[in-house]
């Protein structure tokens, strides 16, 4: 028989020193495991034996220095290919920001039905009409929203209750389908409403004009109703009954739903879950309270630290892998937003957790009296009398003047998680974000400092998570890649 | 099974007959347009008690049995005297039939058939030298100057029956010959430009822009290179090519056709070294080119360089279907159409099944005696005739 080898395997190996170090940032996951992680969020895990001997050039283990050299941890002197493909992936995953802004916020009323425990925003009582937006207001905001770049518009409508001004929200979506004809945009509309006032009539509109509705459901019955209040405790009937009604009649991925996180959630991941699964709603997003608004003061159920969050987080992970596992499809938003910036080359966008910052690039907020903000949050601390998130008003402000203004660019530029103390050596940096706002709140400048910073404990408790379960678990890591699509 | 080579017997032939390609037609489609070309580039095929019609260039006797030829009259374009040669097809290519395309060499003791039309598939050989030497090579290289197959290849291309829908230009690894291919290129778009071609290489010329930047400029409507990659990094690439640099240029290669809006499908040959990093290459594909048309991921064929590299190279299916439905997996969900060629259906995963092609070229794919009783026969590839007996230990009928 001949010998049909011409080049032996070790003459294609790495010998000691024969290889450089890539961009490269680790965190350690555990006493025995490290993950390394490039430029662009690709990793790998290591011990930390493995780790100091491939930073040091004494690796000997030909398979890890190959599972590098794959995600283009480490190269030979002279290969050029390595740092063309990283660029390449770079370029890929900040592609999506010069076309900036796709979310547009519409604060049609501050009028709400609902005295929520922890509503961020300072509602007005269901009767006082001056606290909703006007027309002549609605058509300056339009005016601003379609100079974006960005190919896709959604336009939210918010509150208060923003039903109870549907006639404007009616008015806005004509007005902006008849501006978008000019125009060829990809335009969506969701209104974020309790359902409460959810009747035929606004049914027939969103199942007409293709209208999104998303709603607040904190769990089961006790649980919502303990922290949504109303006249009649009937919170919880009201959503159910809602979410029922705009399955049948707009199909079931037209309504989602989102939970807020109280003291009184934490020991109940399991129960949420299920409840989200009872209603046929495919997704959950586990949030934390957010610090602003009634809620910042303590009164609102945010009497929780970070970890405690955590674990509740990690439960009710546990739960919707669970109910996967027996068929039932349910994805944790969160989750899915992260295994997107984890497993692919895109970053979604999501504003609260993407860099640059989300605030205006990623979405504006146009309040009841035109008051143009660079993020909901940034309108909620005006309402407590921090006016550094607003940028404008539409009576008065060019888009220039707006997108341009030191109000905007200060915060973005200083929080960029690329250049910020401790997130550009963080190896979870291409999963993170930059919160100019919750920083600015929290600790008084926009970049925050990072040990100090609940926003990074929680983050990196999340990736933290997210990874281990990738390590150990296939069905996990399987069910992450499907939700990165 | 077909046998795409076969003995003629030339001993009717009045004069020797020149060295060429000719496409077999029945004496009832005699195409109606041919003084020049088509009409003495057509063999008629003529079968026991049928009168041969005059005016082909050549005629071929279907029957062995059949004795002399008559064709009935004077022929009218034929030079007096000299009618036109004869030949008697052995048994094993009794399977000829119109809008088949054969190569008769000078001489004519044997024919082959370079282009079957009721095939799936058809392959034209345009070289067997290649710059790789990959360690399961079916078709080794060989350094010798064939660059006549370039010309024939061109006629046959030229000879193309209307069906013809798609066919695979294959080596050896034809960009070697640069001025050649861009050639048989040009030529196809000219006279096939409906034709779907699959074009064969390992991609290494085309990290040079330049020649990248003449294929695209061919501007044909529907061609895909089909290019291998074997590892998502250079030391076990370059290992199993046996060729230092190559995994550099290939992928290189890629990224320049794709920056020309040229579409490319990734091939993986599934053997021994990249079982185990097939994970790991389908991810490399998702996050580094993602822009791929499909990726198709291979069983062996254990010929040419795989029979002595058999040791170092053969992996039984049944052993890798884990590391194959992961990599298939990881291929799909991030929208990438994965495609499972060569690979038995009874070794196969069944969640692969959707994934898994009939693959196997006609004339060398065949069915084991225990297939007889499978169910799933009929969608399956079969074996390759030309893998001998290393077949995976597994194979089974499918109840």
């Amino acid at each position: 028989m001949i010998n049909a080898v011409k080049l032996e395997r070790a003459a294609t190996t790495l010998p000691p020193h024969g290889w450089r170090l890539l961009p490269m940032r680790f965190h350690r996951l555990g006493a025995d495991s490290v993950v390394l992680t490039n430029l662009v969020g690709e990793h790998v895990f290591v011990t930390p034996d493995e780790l100091v001997g491939v930073a040091e050039g004494t690796c000997g283990d030909q398979d890890l220095l190959a599972r590098l050299r794959a995600v283009h941890l480490i190269q030979v002197p002279g290969e050029t290919l390595p740092a063309e493909l990283l660029a390449i992936k770079l370029r890929t995953r900040m592609r999506r920001l010069p076309d900036s802004t796709g979310l547009h916020i519409f604060v049609v009323t501050l009028r709400c039905e609902h005295t929520c425990r922890y509503c961020q925003v300072s509602r007005q009582s269901a009767a006082k009409s001056e606290f909703d937006m006007t027309r002549e207001t609605a058509r300056r905001a339009l005016d601003l929203a379609f100079r974006s770049p960005s190919p896709h518009l959604k336009i939210e409508f918010q509150g208060g209750e923003p039903l109870l001004n549907f006639p404007l929200i009616r008015w806005i979506t004509a007005e902006a389908k008849r501006m978008n004809a000019g125009h060829g945009k990809d335009l969506a509309f969701v209104i974020a409403t309790n359902l409460a006032l959810l009747d035929d009539e606004i049914l027939e509109f969103c199942a007409e004009q293709d209208v999104h509705l998303s709603t607040s459901l904190d769990g089961p019955q006790n649980l919502h109703n303990g922290n949504r209040r109303r006249p009649g405790q009937d919170s919880w009937q009201q959503a159910v009954a809602g979410i029922r009604r705009a399955q049948e009649r707009l199909g079931p991925d037209r309504v989602s739903a989102l939970m807020t996180t109280t003291e009184a959630s934490l020991d109940r991941a399991a129960e949420i879950i299920d409840a989200y699964a009872d209603l046929g709603l495919r997704g959950v997003f586990l949030r934390p309270i957010s610090p602003y608004g009634f809620a910042l003061r303590g009164r609102g159920g945010a009497n929780y630290d970070v970890e405690r969050w955590l674990e509740f987080y990690a439960a009710g992970l546990d739960q919707i892998v669970e109910l996967n596992r027996q068929a039932v499809p349910m994805v944790e938003i969160y989750a899915s937003i992260i295994a997107k910036k984890m497993l692919t080359n895109s970053d979604p966008g999501y504003v609260d957790l993407t860099s640059p910052a989300g605030i205006g690039i990623g979405a504006l907020v146009y309040n009841y009296d035109g008051d143009i903000y660079a993020s909901d949050e940034g309108r909620m601390l005006a309402e407590s009398g921090d006016r550094t998130f607003r940028l404008g008003n539409v009576h008065s402000s060019s888009y220039a003047e707006v997108m341009l203004s030191d109000g905007l660019l200060r915060p973005l530029t200083e929080s960029i998680a690329l250049s910020a103390p401790m997130c550009a050596t963080c190896a979870f940096e291409p999963y993170c974000g930059a919160d100019p706002v919750f920083h600015h709140t929290t600790a008084g400048d926009f970049t925050g400092h990072k040990a100090l910073s609940a926003f990074c404990r929680r983050n990196t408790g999340v990736f933290t998570l997210l990874l281990r379960k990738m390590r150990d678990d296939p069905y996990f890591r399987d069910l992450m890649r499907r939700w990165a699509q | 099974m077909l046998k795409l080579k076969g003995r003629v017997d030339a001993s009717e032939l009045a004069s020797p007959l020149a060295d060429d390609v000719w496409r077999v037609c029945l004496p009832a489609d005699s195409d109606g347009d041919g003084d020049e070309g088509p009409t003495k580039s057509l063999a008629c095929l003529v079968r026991a008690g049928q009168p041969a019609p005059p005016g082909y260039g050549l005629y071929l006797m279907a029957d062995p049995e059949m004795g002399t030829l008559a064709v009935p009259g004077t022929p009218r374009r034929a030079i007096p005297g000299a009618p036109s040669p004869v030949l008697k097809l052995g048994p094993e290519l009794a399977h000829l039939s119109p809008g088949d395309i054969i190569h008769v060499p000078a001489g004519a003791r044997r024919v082959t058939v370079l282009w079957k039309n009721s095939a799936r598939h058809n392959a034209l050989l345009l070289t067997e030298q290649c710059d790789n030497y990959c360690l399961m090579c079916s078709q080794p290289p060989r350094e010798r100057d064939d660059s006549w197959l370039f010309d024939r290849a061109k006629k046959v291309v030229t000879l193309l029956p209307a069906s013809a829908r798609s066919v695979s230009l294959t080596g050896g690894e034809p960009t070697l010959h640069a001025d050649a291919l861009i050639g048989l290129l040009e030529h196809c778009k000219q006279v096939a430009p409906e034709l779907s071609i699959h074009l064969l290489s390992n991609g290494r010329r085309f990290a040079g822009p330049a020649f990248a930047r003449r294929y695209a400029t061919v501007g044909l409507a529907d061609i895909m290179a089909g290019i291998p990659v074997y590892a998502p990094e250079p030391g076990l690439h370059d290992f199993i090519v046996q060729a230092p640099g190559a995994f550099d240029e290939t992928i290189h290669g890629i990224l320049n056709l794709a920056s020309l809006g040229q579409a490319v499908e990734i091939r993986v040959v599934v053997q021994r070294h990249t079982v185990p990093v097939l994970a790991g290459l389908a991810t490399f594909i998702t996050r580094n080119l993602p822009f791929v048309a499909q990726v198709a991921l291979m069983g062996l064929e254990m010929t040419g360089l795989a029979r002595p590299n058999s040791a170092l190279v053969w992996a039984d299916p049944a052993d890798y279907q884990r590391e194959l439905a992961e990599a298939t997996g990881i291929l799909a969900t991030a929208g990438i159409p994965a495609r499972i060629y060569n690979h038995q259906l009874c070794v196969l995963d069944q969640r692969l099944w959707p994934y898994a092609v009939r693959s196997i070229s006609d004339w060398k794919n065949d069915y084991l005696d225990i297939c007889r009783s499978c169910s799933v026969r009929d969608a399956c590839g079969g074996v390759f005739t030309t893998s001998g007996n290393r077949l995976s230990q597994h194979l089974r009928p499918v109840p």
